[in-house]
């Protein structure tokens, strides 16, 4: 009986050592330990045995089934090691291989510049705004001081739905749907897509525009400029210098154009800013009293700013993009570069 | 508008640089979008005198001429040109000259004779088209010397911008009388030097003005003895340098004073005019008119025209009839200066499809003043010019001399307003100095009347911009405002929106972002059902594929998949989130409503050394399904359907508390041929707008149960048209509240089992809140929910 007990302990002991991986140790745990192993049968059995070798012989056991348990430990740690990785008995991973990279999305670079703009004004305590892309006349020029015999409202430059009706060609009407709806303060962002008839390698006849207006009292022309400032350095970089310079709009007075220093030459004049130096980036100005009376605002009390400009020409000159219609041809080799 | 420095001095002092006036106008509101030096290109370029013409022994078309440039010497030049003479000036291109464009000058053989330079046409030398022979200049123009400085190359032209309600600085003056507010001087008006004969304009000509509301205003002056010929060189620069072609002195003097003065001016044959008169009238029934331009115009009673006696000659600030024409033979002159009402000018233009100088200025409004002052400059100049006799008075037809309005401008106000104050004297200076006539005046405001040229100004807000345009955008503070916002939500559903896109990027989805036209045709080939035919359509579409607003995201979708598999890319699992329209039965605007589309195709999970292409099937997108309506929170169900496109027994219907928000399914094959698709698509359509109403509900917290569950797997073999889902439900019903959950983790069809029918594995969890479950209450439940398979659905266990 002792005799057997040591050959087990031997034997397991070398198979133990031999295990070439957790599976195979298991058979072999199975095997000396398990319901019907050698080492089980062995104490099984020990009721066999003549009472007085009983207590050395159980003892012996028990000490064998000891070591033979601490053996398996061992080899258990030093295989799982080595099926980690860890161990110096595997092979180094062939990591110039590559990786299982979960599926990679790619939002449209319009929405992501988009949400960019947008949060900023948020930090300025704007809210989301939105209005219809089939506008009526009235909201898209009348109310917005375009008069009725304007070259605007031609079908060469407008696409007409119905007489009255027209795909909008700004998101200003924005504006006026906003201040119908509620009181001062308004403080509003409004993306959206706007429509024109026009189509080249810079003009789409779809393209995205974003509208701002902030309408209470006591807003300035310096607010305007403060407000903007703020955009350009926190969208385009500290190092851009801005300008503020006189143009004209039906809807603002007075108005103005911002132009941003050239990103290209930084302001010292290249062909990219034809020489000037400056980038046109968008129009604002003050709200025009006549937008307050129509929408039965106090045009002597409150005051107010407004601006809007392409999101496409951004994106395209963030991007180096050559031609807007890469934007909405839906490309897979475009759109998964972003 | 090109503005020539040079010539813009002649009006205003200008102390500063190029440069330094090009920012100056830009900060005025005159952007300039381009500097042009025309002579920047030119060096070394003389005047020559011609001393002899010589045949070229070997080239017909060639003659050699000895040139003389002075301090140059004498040149032996090869010469294509044939409309010199000896003793001619010209100038003269030495060896080692550049030309417009960096044409260099060398010394080359021309058919075997040396040619040492070369003689220069007008366009050689960038003035104008003229390329028909060599540029002869005055007989005292001195050789040797800079052609530059003498053809007055030297000059600077600024390309302005004008805004459409400043169309009052479209003309030198114009542009002087800002400056001269802005340097602090004044801006000159040229002297009317003119001398009027004995014969008396009105026993030549009259002016009858028909319909005054049209025409307020119309202003003749009689030229007789008129020679016509070319224009002296300098007139001709000026005219070339703001864009202009000379043609001859009488019509580019008219040119010239529209440039000069902004007002158009039109000359007539005073011959071919019946009964020598004007009559200002609208156009009648079928009358129609040849224009300048060679084209018959088919005239409306809408339209005024200028006639004759009989019959129109022009129409009315737009364009001049040919048969009055001024042409080499004409020597009387009737000169029209006039005003016509703006709108009619701009409809008329319009209906004829005719953009010229002079509508587009009476569209913005010319300055019914300046057309007196206009009409004496350019009979001043054709008497300087064309050797012209001026008769004797002005028929000047003005009935109702229009009453100016008043405007009043508060100087708080514009502090107010700008943000910066600004002295109240340095607003007064600002709006008188340009123009504006002080009506009334006190401590705190002014009112003022608009000079004529200004029809821009009809509030205060448009004073307060003339002040900070003089004030200086640059010199108004920079406040970042105190914080506003708007008490009301505009837009509540968009934020949810832009969530949900990001949600499906960071699903591994790629936005698309398409055009939203779309056409029928286009719904017809995706094969959706007719209701999508109900399309808003467009009057004026930019092609018979963009004849509509889109009425689904399904056709873009799979044009997009066409597109990419026609470039190679085959692998697509994307979206589009965007409006889709649909047209008001009433009078309303029609409606747009938020859609979800998304389309796989191809392999979901891509190759990979460690594993095989996963290609998409249904199942990736109804997970993608399913994804989404955990995500917003709603109980979105499916329910087989069979709907157009899809294949037959592959798509579902998507509900919202049983109502129809979309479908999904596989693209049937129609469809995929439709788009020239070899391999299956899979497309979800979802509307989202009842999806996004009102606020999503706040998941509560489940508690987590401490004790731990006890697993059984049931594998049943149940008929193949058994539903799935109906077991699970089954299930849960017996099972009650102990069962937390039931995975189905294997299906299967083969060999194993017999036809017609399926094997399922179910996997059930079951768990007590409050206690360990004992293997005999398990085994009890799992048999209880056993029986009921088996009674309801024939299952058994396999």
């Amino acid at each position: 009986m002792k005799e057997k007990l040591a050959q087990i302990e031997t034997q397991a002991l070398a198979d133990i050592a031999g295990a070439v991986d957790l599976k195979a140790l298991e058979a072999i745990r199975v095997q000396i330990v398990g319901r019907k192993g050698a080492l089980t049968e062995v104490l099984r059995n020990l009721g066999q045995v003549a009472p007085e070798e009983r207590p050395v012989l159980g003892q012996a056991a028990n000490q064998a089934k000891q070591r033979l348990s601490e053996a398996l430990d061992e080899r258990k740690k030093a295989l799982e090691a080595e099926a980690s990785g860890t161990g110096a008995a595997k092979g180094a991973a062939d990591l110039s291989l590559p990786g299982r990279r979960p599926r990679q999305g790619h939002m449209h670079p319009i929405n992501q510049v988009t949400e960019e703009i947008v949060g900023i004004f948020v930090e300025l305590g704007f809210t989301f705004a939105t209005g219809p892309e089939i506008e009526t006349e009235y909201y898209n020029f009348d109310a917005l001081n375009t008069p009725a015999d304007h070259p605007s409202r031609d079908l060469h430059d407008t696409f007409f739905v119905k007489p009255g009706v027209v795909l909008r060609t700004q998101t200003s009407p924005v504006q006026i749907r906003v201040m119908e709806q509620t009181k001062p303060p308004v403080a509003v962002v409004a993306p959206g897509r706007v429509y024109r008839v026009d189509s080249d390698a810079s003009h789409s006849p779809m393209f995205f525009q974003i509208e701002g207006l902030l309408v209470d009292e006591g807003v300035t022309f310096a607010d305007l400029k403060g407000s903007l400032q703020y955009f350009v350095h926190r969208f385009f970089g500290r190092d851009r210098k801005v300008r503020f310079r006189p143009h004209y709009f039906p809807f603002t007075e007075p108005s103005a154009e911002l132009d941003i220093s050239c990103s290209i030459c930084a302001g010292s004049g290249c062909r990219a800013c034809k020489n000037s130096g400056w980038m046109e980036l968008l129009g604002c100005g003050m709200v025009h009293p006549s937008l307050f009376r129509r929408v039965d605002y106090d045009a002597e009390k409150y005051t107010g700013y407004a601006f809007g400009f392409g999101i496409d020409r951004i994106v395209m000159q963030r991007h180096a993009i050559d031609t807007i219609n890469h934007l909405y041809e839906n490309d897979l080799r475009f759109l998964e570069q972003f | 508008m090109r503005v020539s420095l040079n010539w813009l001095k002649d009006y205003v002092d200008i102390p500063i640089g190029v440069d330094e006036l090009a920012h100056q106008l830009t900060m005025l509101g005159l952007e300039i979008e381009a500097i042009e030096r025309p002579g920047a290109d030119i060096k070394s370029v003389v005047v020559g005198e011609i001393q002899s013409i010589e045949p070229h022994p070997d080239a017909d078309k060639l003659v050699v001429c000895k040139t003389d440039v002075a301090a140059g010497g004498t040149l032996q030049i090869v010469c294509g040109a044939k409309n010199m003479s000896v003793g001619d000036r010209v100038p003269t291109a030495l060896v080692g000259a550049t030309l417009p464009g960096g044409f260099e000058i060398t010394k080359r053989r021309m058919r075997g004779l040396e040619s040492c330079g070369m003689m220069c046409s007008p366009k050689e030398l960038g003035l104008g088209d003229d390329h028909a022979g060599l540029m002869i200049l005055p007989k005292d123009t001195p050789v040797g010397e800079d052609i530059i400085p003498l053809l007055g190359l030297d000059d600077v032209v600024y390309d302005i911008e004008v805004t459409p309600n400043r169309g009052d600085w479209a003309c030198m003056i114009g542009v002087a009388r800002e400056l001269a507010l802005l340097f602090g001087g004044n801006y000159r008006l040229p002297e009317l030097r003119l001398t009027e004969s004995k014969t008396r304009a009105a026993d030549l000509s009259s002016v009858t003005i028909e319909n005054a509301d049209l025409c307020p205003r119309y202003i003749g002056r009689v030229l007789t003895n008129v020679k016509i010929a070319p224009s002296p060189a300098w007139l001709c620069r000026r005219l070339i340098a703001a864009g202009q072609r000379p043609i001859n002195n009488v019509v580019d003097i008219t040119n010239y004073v529209l440039m000069e003065t902004g007002h158009p001016l039109h000359a007539f044959d005073l011959a071919k005019l019946s009964e020598n008169r004007i009559v200002v009238r609208n156009a009648k029934h079928g009358e129609t008119l040849e224009t300048l331009d060679e084209q018959v115009r088919r005239l409306d009673p809408d339209m005024l025209v200028i006639a004759d006696a009989s019959a129109p000659v022009a129409v009315a600030g737009v364009m001049g009839g040919a048969a009055s024409e001024v042409g080499e033979n004409t020597t009387n002159i009737f000169l029209e200066s006039a005003y016509f009402d703006p709108r009619s000018i701009r409809r008329t233009a319009r209906a004829l499809g005719m953009q010229t100088e002079a509508s587009a200025r009476f569209q913005r409004g010319a300055d019914i003043d300046m057309a007196l002052y206009a009409a004496n400059r350019a009979a001043t100049l054709m008497q300087e010019l064309a050797g012209a006799e001026i008769a004797d008075g002005i028929l000047d037809e003005y009935p109702n001399p229009p009453t100016p309005n008043q405007v009043k401008l508060r100087y708080e106000r514009t502090g107010l307003l700008l943000g910066t104050e600004v002295p109240a004297q340095t607003q007064k200076r600002v709006v008188t100095g340009l123009g504006f006539d002080l009506v009334l005046e006190d401590d705190t405001s002014i009112t003022v009347q608009p000079p004529s040229w200004r029809h821009d100004v009809s509030q205060e807000a448009d004073l307060i911009e003339e002040v900070a345009r003089f004030y200086g955008y640059d010199n108004i503070a920079v406040t970042v405002p105190q914080a506003r916002r708007s008490e009301q939500d505009f837009a509540p559903g968009e934020k949810r929106l832009n969530d949900l896109r990001a949600f499906l990027v960071a699903q591994g989805l790629t936005e698309l972002f398409s055009w939203t036209f779309s056409s029928r045709a286009e719904v017809k080939r995706a094969g959706l059902p007719d209701s999508y035919l109900d399309m808003v359509s467009l009057q004026n579409p930019l092609s018979e594929n963009h004849e509509a607003m889109r009425s689904s995201l399904v056709p873009g979708v799979l044009a997009a998949v066409s597109r990419n598999a026609r470039y190679g890319s085959h692998d697509i699992a994307a979206f589009e989130l965007g409006p889709v329209y649909t047209p008001a039965s009433d009078n309303t605007l029609p409606s747009q409503t938020a859609h979800l589309a998304i389309v796989l195709s191809g392999a979901y999970t891509p190759k990979h050394w460690s594993r095989p292409p996963h290609p998409a099937d249904l199942y990736d997108l109804k997970g993608l399904a399913e994804a989404i309506t955990d995500f917003l929170g709603l109980p979105l169900a499916l329910e087989t359907a069979d709907i157009s496109p899809y294949a037959p027994g592959q798509c579902a219907a998507i509900l919202l508390s049983g109502q129809h928000l979309g479908h999904l399914g596989e693209v049937a094959n129609a469809t995929l041929n439709a788009y020239e698709l070899d391999r299956p698509a899979y497309v979800l359509n979802l509307c989202l707008d009842p999806a996004l109403e009102g606020t999503p509900s706040v998941h509560q917290y489940q508690p987590i149960a401490p004790f731990p569950p006890s697993l059984r797997d049931l594998a049943l073999v149940v008929d193949a048209d058994t539903p799935a889902g109906d077991l699970v439900e089954a299930a849960h019903s017996t099972g009650g509240k102990l069962l937390t959950a039931v995975d189905i983790f294997d299906v299967y069809t083969g060999k194993q089992v017999p036809d017609g029918k399926k094997s399922i594995a179910l996997s059930l969890v079951f768990q007590a809140p409050d206690k360990t479950l004992t293997d005999k209450n398990t085994d009890k439940l799992c048999k209880k929910i056993l029986r009921t398979l088996e009674s309801n659905f024939g299952a058994t266990l396999r």
